[in-house]
């Protein structure tokens, strides 16, 4: 969602003035979002919508037609709240819409949803218990191949990008915005959450340590996603999942090498 | 200004020139007066700037429309017109009539108002439209006599056909010969009938087997004769449209919310779903848009308006719609042919088994248009993503 150049900041819809740069706005009321929607500051790039999924006044302000400020609506519990997207059937109309949920049981109803209203889907699987792993997998097979699909679900979708070659190499911290070099969370006291190093500190840590990540073949992707904030985590059921979106991957570019063949033959030219 | 569509669909008359068997509507002898319609407009414009809508498309229907005459017409589309233009927005106006007091006097407004074209209505075979104190043989040739004057008057008309038992009987082959070279209508639509509903309880019934039967046999037919030479058949065109990942308008029983995209509004200032809602069901009426001052706050608080909006929501909970393939294509179908057969409209549409066979056809086909696109074209390496068929993530 990032179009600017430099670090986001994200701050609170009380926090003035703005930070000089691009920020995202937290919103977490009604009045907020309403405000910040009809008066959007100079460098504001998103407004990211905490808690408001089930307030539909709220959603009915956000469907009229103003200025177009993009929403990332944020679910806490995907597996109950699912229905709920229905409210930002019209928003997306309106405005950009993506959805943010945690992969959390029962987060497929509201990504299979969530792509039935063509609304982009930001999916955070931080360290998936089996369970999980397995409605992963089932989200990977509905991404790649459910006609309902079209928006981009991530970070299936950058993944696959950068498998086939058509995407720059970007980690997953960076796809699913959680690299603090890129995206500033701040604490209570107005400072960085995280240090902007962060990233590379961890991958030499782990790294460091010897364990999986120093012999993975994804390691500069995943850049250590997984081993935080528990580094004793395994990847082994990760890296199968990994490992699909690469086999999808292939199987893409040889079909599409095969097509290519094929055209070549039909018209007698080469492909450009 | 807006990627938001709103259109209303408005019956200045729920008086009709016409029986035919199966309508659902309650006939009242009331006009849209004229020394209304600037508050109607005001209304309407008024909620188009609260919502930030630019275009506003108003399909005048009836009863019959036009009862209303060309004259009443006229002014109606310069009033309207006038005082959207006054405040930045656009009214676009359609036309649907059964054709059937058509007359060269209509030319004129038809083509200034509604830009040259008209939609109506006839079944294959005709068994259920009537004139009064007439038959559907005369009904039938009337009908045709005004379509061939329409279109001799350079109109173009698009007919929406309701399927009914004959209909099955009779077969697609005759139903597409009669329409598509019979007629030779480029653009018809087809429509399920609804299974009952107040002024006609009995409505019509149809087997879910041999309707879908029927439908999918009409779609191969199309596609082979008609899909190539530019023949439009609703709802099939727009399926394949959207599975072969070109933008696509589904009908409107197949929208994600149908009450976030219209409203209806009778001679009397009802507002309701649609059309069906405002002929026939009272209890599901919004309020009335002369005299309750502000439609915006009407439509957001109206309780019986808050059951459409809480449908979809209240399926994918209860029902097997999410669990549904289809389900970004018809989010559990039409409230109204659901409310007309079970009594609520808390429940997916009775036609779903009927839904889930035209959309596997449609896919079908779909697929085949695009493989055959895509092995003709030597330019297939610069697909975008917006291409489903051949780029990651968009369907195999």
């Amino acid at each position: 969602m990032n179009q600017s150049d430099g670090p986001l900041v994200f701050i609170p819809a009380a926090a003035t003035p703005p930070p000089e740069g691009a920020f995202v706005v937290i919103v977490r009321t009604r009045e907020e979002l309403t405000r910040c929607l009809s008066e959007p500051a100079p460098g504001l790039d998103w407004l990211q919508v905490e808690g408001l999924l089930g307030d539909t006044e709220a959603w009915a302000n956000a469907a009229v037609d103003g200025r177009p400020v993009p929403l990332d609506v944020i679910m806490s519990n995907p597996a109950e709240e699912f229905s709920l997207l229905y409210r930002l059937a019209d928003v997306r109309l309106s405005r950009e819409v993506r959805v943010t949920m945690p992969a959390t049981p029962g987060f497929m109803k509201a990504l299979r949803l969530a792509a039935s209203l063509h609304l982009a889907v930001r999916l955070l699987p931080r360290q998936p218990d089996t369970a999980t792993l397995t409605e992963l997998t089932e989200a990977v097979t509905f991404y790649l191949h459910d006609s309902a699909v079209e928006a981009p679900i991530e970070p299936f979708h950058s993944l696959l990008a950068q498998m086939r070659g058509t995407a720059p190499p970007v980690t997953l911290w960076e796809i699913l915005e959680e690299d603090p070099a890129a995206f500033v969370h701040l604490d209570g006291a107005g400072q960085p959450r995280q240090a902007a190093d962060f990233v590379a500190q961890h991958v030499r840590r782990i790294v460091e340590q010897g364990g999986e990540c120093a012999t993975c073949p994804w390691i500069g992707m995943c850049a250590g996603y997984f081993k935080w904030p528990d580094a004793s985590y395994s990847c082994a059921g990760v890296q199968r999942l990994i490992g699909y979106i690469e086999s999808a991957a292939e199987e893409i570019s040889q079909a599409l090498a095969g097509l290519e063949g094929t055209s070549r033959q039909r018209t007698g030219k080469n492909a450009p | 200004m807006s990627g938001r569509a709103f259109s209303v669909i408005l019956l200045p008359t729920s008086e009709c020139n016409v029986a035919c068997d199966y309508c659902f509507e309650h006939k009242e002898a009331h006009r849209l007066s004229p020394t209304l319609l600037p508050l109607l407009t005001r209304r309407l414009l008024d909620h188009m700037e609260h919502e930030g809508i630019g275009d506003c498309e108003i399909y005048w229907q009836g009863g019959e429309a036009m009862i209303m005459g060309p004259a009443w017409f006229a002014d109606a589309g310069q009033i309207m017109d006038a005082a959207a233009t006054r405040r930045g927005r656009r009214f676009i106006h359609y036309l649907q009539t059964n054709l059937i007091i058509y007359s060269p006097a209509w030319n004129e407004v038809i083509k200034s108002m509604f830009g040259g074209s008209l939609g109506t209505s006839m079944d294959f075979p005709n068994t259920h439209r009537k004139l009064f104190n007439g038959s559907a043989e005369a009904y039938t040739r009337t009908w045709t006599r005004r379509l061939e004057e329409a279109r001799a008057a350079g109109i173009e008309v698009g007919v929406i056909a309701v399927l009914h038992q004959d209909s099955l009987d009779a077969g697609p082959e005759a139903f597409y010969h009669y329409f598509a070279e019979e007629l030779a209508l480029d653009n018809f639509q087809v429509n399920t009938p609804f299974p009952g509903g107040p002024a006609n309880p009995d409505g019509i019934h149809l087997d879910q087997v041999s309707l879908a039967r029927f439908l999918a046999e009409l779609f191969d037919i199309w596609m082979e004769r008609g899909y190539g030479l530019g023949v439009k058949l609703g709802p099939f065109d727009a399926l394949v449209d959207h599975f072969t990942g070109a933008p696509a308008r589904l009908p409107c029983i197949w929208k994600e919310n149908c009450s976030s995209q219209f409203i209806s509004v009778d001679a009397k200032g009802t507002v309701a779903q649609c059309d069906c809602w405002v002929t026939s069901y009272p209890e599901k009426f919004f309020g009335n848009i002369f005299r309750e001052p502000d439609l915006t706050t009407m439509l957001r608080t109206s309780p019986a308006r808050r059951e459409f909006v809480e449908r979809p929501r209240h399926l994918v909970e209860h029902e097997d719609c999410l669990s549904c393939r289809w389900l970004s294509i018809c989010h559990g179908g039409c409230p109204v042919r659901t409310y007309s057969a079970l009594g609520t409209m808390l429940a997916k549409d009775p036609y779903c088994e009927v839904y889930k066979s035209i959309f596997a056809r449609a896919e079908h086909h779909a697929r085949a248009i695009v493989r055959k696109q895509a092995l003709q074209s030597p330019d297939w390496a610069r697909l975008t993503p917006g291409n489903r068929s051949l780029e990651v993530g968009t369907g195999s």
